[in-house]
């Protein structure tokens, strides 16, 4: 009875102050409730209209001066798509491999155990120099590297590719490191007592027995990966978040929605792969750590 | 006949708990030996001092005539992928299939690249060995199974494969029968005997179950707090003996629970 109370009464604090650090960030930045309500009549007949164009998506181009020959609004979606998959594609294709080596050596499973000091000093040096590098590159958002890489190298789709491929390889590191290190050890201990190496036991007895879900977690990460790879095109790189963007400078509300509504269609379909592959490799969708 | 194994005064210690107690002990090659006695008694890091896993914190260990103390971890890898040893929780890849896991049984003595090959592309000549095995544990129509989708005691046919593809000189197997039933505990017990006659390897079973031990091997040596306590035929173990075996101390009780 003793020990529970007193748990109790530590929640109790943990979830007071939390509150109480909430309504202090709330009270420096300034906000208020009726900072969600818009300002004046203007505002409020833009918001509304906004919502209204949702019930109405455009299927023709609402600027005139498009002329005839140009693709449907549709099929330039479609095609806004493509580049949207095949950033995210990119990316992914080089992220993985990137990743796999960095999780490699930010996991210990690979570790000769026992060993000696120096050869123990040596690997955990390796073993925070992944991390670190991992955390480094993650710690920058796809976005930001987007920006520096576009004013270094210029409008090119391989800036896109790389922004994206850089925080995915951290973050996708990072958890392969800690889905092998978390992996089950009976089958490398008995592979180990019947003569294996200790890389040996790692590529043989735990990193097939990862897999299923280092699978799993990538391709949850692809569908994050498309999610970044379409708001790459609010820093001007083309992907489906372009076409959003200079539809919205516009006020053109139905293009936007007609390009929102084919997004959500694509995210869709990649999430019932995924869960169709997660079902056939039987294990449970990762977190999202980005 | 050499000795497959032999020790003088050998402790291993946990702490201030010795769960092995200055024992001396010979297995001659091509011996069937029963481990028995109750759980905690050290059956488990006896076998795991054979396999040299465990090193001994006193005595000496000589494993095929040759004295293992100094050995450097190539000379253990090489002498290990000789013994195979089966443990308690078998230690199979679950989501493998049956002949994946079989032929990492030889990796000790392939290395790393060529155990990454034998998992994607099996030779053809391993592939008929293997079922070959398979068929002699009676589980050949496995071959291509998912280990986790076999029952218990077909996964500890896959675990006695292994250890046959090993073509070994010894296999030292930890509570081999602890998670099936009566009938197939029985069956396992007798494969594992058989195969040992067959192939003349030394072997080295520890036993729950004093009626198994008794009934299949000629020789059983039998553990309490670490120490040897008895060593004969099963003629020989009294019911006397039997009682000290089993009688459980308050003190063992609470560290087995």
């Amino acid at each position: 009875m003793g020990i529970s109370a007193e748990r109790l009464g530590r929640k109790r604090w943990i979830v007071g102050g939390l509150a109480l650090v909430f309504l202090l960030c709330a009270w420096s930045l300034g906000l208020k409730p009726s900072g969600l309500v818009p300002p004046d009549a203007r505002h409020w007949e833009r918001t509304g209209e906004f919502f209204r164009a949702a019930l109405h998506p455009a299927l023709h181009y609402e600027d005139a001066n498009v002329p005839d020959s140009a693709d449907p609004i549709w099929w330039k979606g479609i095609k806004g798509l493509l580049l949207t998959l095949k950033f995210a594609f990119g990316a992914m294709s080089l992220a993985v491999p990137t990743a796999l080596v960095l999780g490699f050596l930010g996991s210990s499973a690979w570790w000769p155990e026992p060993c000696g000091k120096g050869v123990r000093f040596a690997l955990r040096s390796v073993y925070l120099t992944a991390r670190l590098f991992m955390s480094l590159i993650r710690s920058v958002h796809e976005l930001i590297w987007a920006l520096l890489f576009l004013s270094a190298m210029g409008v090119s789709p391989l800036a896109g590719m790389v922004a994206l491929a850089l925080p995915f390889s951290g973050t996708l590191g990072k958890v392969f490191s800690e889905l092998i290190d978390e992996e089950a050890r009976d089958a490398a201990q008995a592979l180990k007592a019947i003569g294996h190496g200790p890389v040996q036991t790692f590529l043989v007895g735990i990193f097939p027995r990862a897999l299923p879900n280092l699978i799993t977690y990538s391709f949850y990460r692809f569908e994050c990966a498309l999610r970044s790879s379409a708001v790459l095109g609010f820093v001007g790189i083309e992907t489906i978040g372009l076409y959003i963007e200079l539809s919205h400078e516009e006020f053109y509300y139905r293009e936007v929605w007609t390009y929102l509504y084919l997004l959500l269609g694509l995210i869709v379909l990649v999430d019932l792969w995924g869960a169709a592959i997660r079902k056939r490799l039987q294990t449970t969708p990762g977190g999202c750590a980005g | 006949m050499p000795e497959a194994f032999q020790l003088q005064d050998v402790s291993c210690r946990f702490g201030d708990l010795r769960a092995v107690d200055r024992v001396s002990l010979t297995i001659e090659e091509g011996e069937q030996v029963a481990l028995i006695g109750p759980s905690g008694s050290g059956k488990t890091t006896l076998l795991r001092t054979l396999n040299t896993m465990r090193q001994p914190e006193e005595g000496s260990l000589r494993v095929f005539g040759d004295e293992v103390d100094d050995y450097v971890p190539a000379e253990l890898r090489r002498l290990r992928s000789t013994i195979a040893s089966i443990p308690q929780q078998l230690g199979l890849v679950p989501n493998l299939t049956a002949i994946q896991n079989v032929i990492l049984g030889q990796g000790g003595r392939r290395g790393a690249l060529r155990s990454l090959r034998d998992l994607l592309f099996p030779s053809r000549g391993d592939v008929l060995e293997i079922h070959g095995i398979l068929d002699r544990v009676g589980i050949e129509e496995k071959l291509y199974a998912r280990v986790s989708r076999l029952s218990g005691g077909q996964q500890q046919r896959v675990a006695i494969a292994r250890a046959l593809f090993q073509h070994p000189r010894a296999i030292l197997a930890d509570e081999p029968v602890s998670s099936v039933d009566p009938a197939r505990a029985r069956d396992t017990v007798k494969l594992l005997c058989e195969l040992s006659a067959e192939h003349g390897f030394t072997l080295c079973v520890s036993l729950h179950h004093l009626q198994l031990a008794k009934e299949f091997f000629p020789r059983l040596i039998g553990m309490r707090h670490g120490q040897i306590v008895f060593d004969g035929s099963p003629g020989d173990l009294g019911e006397e003996m039997q009682g000290a075996l089993y009688d459980l101390s308050d003190a063992e009780m609470m560290r087995d629970a």
